[in-house]
């Protein structure tokens, strides 16, 4: 439900408003006074700034004592008053344009370690950030079967989801064209699920542990470090004091996939409070419904666990805690394929185990909500054993990331700053065979082949400040500066600005740049499950990548109902990037650095609208372009299974009280070109590519979904894909998984056609 | 047509579910057996947000035909089907919304949760921000 214009202004506030005193008529209209308290310590905020909504030049700042004196607009009606300070939740009031008026305001503050936190309410494009920030709710997460991330995205526009193979079945997002990898994914606004878990990440947080997510699209703050390029997901996992007592979801699909989600939660006292997320999902059953001898879907079983603890003192210091485990396996390939006789048969298998663990602790100065000082610690184990036929990928990731960030202001609340120093701790042991042995190779020239290691130390310090000036400007500009171990010194300047060019135009720009570094075949793990050999060159390089874009929102009203226009346009130029190239040679990924003279860039354009035509019912259409080009041995080509256009619509209606609620998706997917066939050689001769790509048909997917909410318990039902579309043959060569044409990584539509499912959650608020 | 037979067997699964909760499920329209009765509560809503929870609330309770909340008075208007309900149940539903019910006061972990502009320290307001 998008909120209207002043309701944007205002998320959720204590408000106190002392009713105004009728006074007898005078021909001179005195001005507005008031005091500006803050909600939680009651002490007066100073240098709030109080302001008409109507005439955005009239304005007043409230002094020591948070007491302000504000002259009324010239016009007759009620007017609405604006207060705002950073760090606050912004509020608006009506007062009457007679009213002899003392407001008494206590602004809510909006800081939950250092983040500004998005109200559940709020509209699915916030018009408070500064940066293009989409956000999906818990309501919108119910809208599909949402078993995990993955699903949370399909009836969102901004993030496409694809699956990386026709065997394992892994899914990847994408943001602005560009794989998974170059969105910086965070989980409570820390880095989470980097580096090696990168390939299945997706499936390791549960729909139901999630509270919601935002979509930052092109580049965000330098805070959270220098690795995203095209974008940041953050998820936020259920508050241990917020989160029902107790949720119960199971889920079951027409394949045979079983989900059982429980979440349980309780304040231990008044202070302290925690919560239990639990996870289970199982499919058990050998699918093949294209009759290919494949696999639709491996068999999979995973345990996953997240307690989370909260600690708030009445003196302004939080402290989160949380600790994850996981583990995972999966099998899949040929039907008749079994890991402890795999004989002539292809499959893959994937053990995994994740350990997690954070630490977040803030102290915010009593009497200065603004001024706060945060520890935030995370830690990682992640460590997986996989086989993909006749080749192996072990990995083991241990990571550890501190920061300390400290927060201000320069005078007023109109400038704030935040300073920080990082450490990251990045240790990578990857074990890759490709199950030949070469005479001519020594046993140590094997090992440093199939051994790739990797440990990464990078110290670091940011500075980000922010200007806003209350009215229509806020400008935020940040800088790192890291030390890298194996890369020396890395810059990363990045710049936001919001410009509200009336109350309901909005108009942002963000650039900036970015540096990673590359897993090349765990980003690539799609292409292990074909014929083609990986060819890495040794003298890898980080990936450097600058982004600019810019986006317009404007709000306006359909039929009495809010509606949202947005359309954006970013552009991302690689100077350096790890290019995996399918293309120049079909049985071969090569995968190298960007080669010299090479461009790689993607250019993405979305536009979308969102209306409510009649109550309970809404509808958005959004439509996409992307251009995504590198360079491969020279020439500047698409990159493979992207598709250049996109539609997506979704409309959904609910009856009064959400009883009934109803969710019709479209997805629209134009050509997209496709790597050569690995065995395609044998026609074209001497390794040499054919020069002509081919490309994948436009389809169109429907997704729908109704659901039956009662006091406790919510029933769905489900259909995914209802036309039943397939591509026609997900495994080039299937017939001889071990032969030159084996190729299942050229997937562009869905492989097991409709899928049904059903399931309830249950609550205890 | 495998998956489309297992489509109408959840289909169906779904519909029985439906029926089976139907008894919990309050009625949508008055119907015409069984006389509605009328009673209010004054609670203590704040504002517009406050109105949107407990009449949410109000109409997923068993025998309850409609809520109506008036903010400036704190009162809450409920039509049930007393065959069905009880203005003691209601009541009880009222302070498990975080809301105290005439002298009864508010569940605490109902109330804890509530959003800040809900709670009862805030005087009545008229906030438009709450919708």
């Amino acid at each position: 439900m998008q909120p209207s214009l002043g309701q944007r202004f205002s998320a959720v506030l204590g408000l106190v408003l002392s009713s105004a005193v009728a006074c007898a008529q005078t021909t001179v209209v005195p001005p507005v006074q008031g005091q500006i308290t803050d909600a939680t310590g009651s002490s007066p905020l100073p240098g709030a700034v109080v302001r008409w909504l109507a005439a955005a030049t009239t304005s007043a700042t409230t002094d020591g004592t948070g007491k302000f004196t504000l002259v009324r607009p010239a016009h007759g009606a009620a007017s609405r008053l604006v207060v705002s300070a950073l760090g606050y939740q912004a509020d608006t009031l009506t007062i009457g344009a007679t009213d002899q008026a003392f407001v008494r305001v206590a602004l809510r503050r909006s800081v939950a370690l250092g983040e500004v936190k998005i109200e559940e309410r709020a509209p699915a494009y916030s018009s408070l950030t500064p940066t293009n920030t989409q956000v999906i709710t818990t309501r919108d997460l119910t809208k599909s079967a949402c078993c995990n991330l993955a699903e949370s995205f399909e009836t969102n526009a901004a993030v496409e989801v694809s699956t990386t193979d026709a065997v394992s079945g892994a899914k990847q997002i994408q943001l602005l064209g560009l794989d998974g990898a170059y969105s910086l994914l965070t989980v409570d606004n820390l880095p989470a699920l980097r580096g090696l878990s990168t390939p299945y990440r997706l499936s390791y947080l549960s729909g139901t542990w999630i509270e919601g997510i935002d979509i930052i699209k092109g580049m965000g703050s330098v805070v959270n470090g220098y690795e995203s390029i095209s974008g940041q997901v953050n998820v936020r996992l259920k508050e241990p004091d917020k989160a029902e007592r107790l949720l119960f979801n199971a889920y079951g699909n027409d394949l045979g996939k079983f989900d059982l989600n429980l979440n349980l939660s309780a304040p231990l006292s008044k202070k302290l409070s925690t919560a239990l997320l639990l996870h289970s999902d199982h499919l058990g059953r050998r699918v093949d419904r294209n009759q290919d001898g494949f696999l639709d879907l491996p068999l999979a079983t995973q345990y996953n666990l997240f307690n989370k603890w909260k600690y708030k003192s009445e003196k302004g210091l939080v402290a989160e805690v949380g600790l994850g485990a996981l583990r995972e396996t999966r099998e899949g390939g040929q039907v008749n394929f079994r890991p402890d006789q795999p004989r002539n048969f292809y499959g893959t298998t994937l053990a995994t185990d994740r350990y997690t663990g954070f630490a977040k602790t803030s102290y915010t100065w009593p009497g200065r909500p603004y001024q706060s000082l945060g520890l935030l610690l995370s830690g990682t184990s992640h460590i997986f054993d996989s086989q993909y036929g006749i080749r192996s990928y072990d990995g083991a990731q241990r990571t550890g990331l501190a920061t300390l960030l400290f927060q201000s202001v320069l005078g007023t609340t109109a400038h704030t700053y935040r300073l920080g120093l990082s450490y990251l701790h990045d240790n990578y042991e990857e074990v890759y065979k490709d199950g030949f042995i070469y005479p001519a190779e020594s046993v140590q020239e094997r090992y440093e082949r199939e051994h790739r290691n990797r440990y990464e130390r990078v110290p670091g310090a940011f500075a980000e400040y922010t200007y806003q000036n209350a009215r229509n400007l806020t400008l935020v500009g940040g800088l790192r500066l890291d030390r890298h171990n194996l890369y020396s010194w890395v810059l990363t300047p990045r710049l936001n600005v919001k410009y509200d060019v009336t109350p309901n135009t909005v108009l942002r720009l963000a650039t900036g740049t970015g540096f990673r570094t590359a897993n090349p075949i765990a980003e690539n793990s799609g292409m292990l499950v074909s014929s083609r050999e990986f060819v890495l060159a040794d003298n890898l390089r980080p990936e450097r990548a600058w982004n600019a874009g810019g986006s317009f929102t404007q709000y306006f009203t359909v039929a009495g109902h809010p509606a949202t226009f947005v359309a954006d346009y970013y552009h991302t130029e690689f100077q350096n990037q790890v290019v995996a190239d399918a293309y120049s040679a079909p049985t071969v990924l090569q995968i190298g650095n960007l080669e010299p003279g090479g461009r790689s860039f993607s250019r993405s354009f979305q536009t979308e609208v969102q209306v409510e035509p009649v109550k309970g019912l809404q509808a958005k259409a959004a439509y996409k372009y992307l251009d995504v080009r590198t360079t491969y041995a020279g020439e500047l080509l698409p990159k493979a299974l992207t598709p250049r256009h996109r539609l997506f619509a979704n409309v959904g209606y609910a009856t009064a009280f959400d009883k009934w609620r109803g969710d019709l998706t479209l997805q629209w997917f134009g050509q997209r070109p496709l790597a050569h066939n690995p065995g395609s050689h044998h026609e074209h001769g001497a390794g040499a590519a054919p020069t002509t790509l081919n490309y994948a048909p436009r389809y169109a997917l429907l997704n729908s979904q109704v659901t039956r909410a009662f006091k406790r318990l919510e029933v769905y039902i489900g259909v995914e894909n209802l036309t039943d579309y397939r591509q026609p043959d997900p495994i080039a060569g299937a017939s001889s998984p071990f032969g030159p044409g084996f190729d299942a990584a050229m997937v562009w539509g869905p492989t097991y056609g409709r899928l049904t499912y059903a399931g309830l959650r249950f609550k205890i608020d | 047509m495998n998956s489309f037979k297992s489509f109408w067997l959840a289909a169906l699964l779904l519909v029985s579910a439906q029926f089976t909760f139907a008894q919990t499920a309050p009625t949508a329209k008055p119907s015409a057996k069984g006389a509605t009765e009328q009673f209010q509560i004054k609670t203590s809503a704040v504002c517009d947000m406050c109105k949107a929870r407990l009449e949410k609330a109000m109409a997923y309770e068993k025998g309850v035909q409609e809520a109506h909340l008036d903010v400036p008075s704190q009162v809450l208007t409920v039509s049930y089907r007393p065959d069905k309900t009880t203005p003691a149940t209601l009541r009880t539903a009222v302070q498990r919304t975080g809301y105290d019910a005439d002298d009864q006061t508010a569940e605490a972990r109902a109330y804890e949760r509530l959003p800040d502009c809900c709670k009862k320290t805030n005087k009545v307001h008229s906030d438009t921000g709450h919708k």
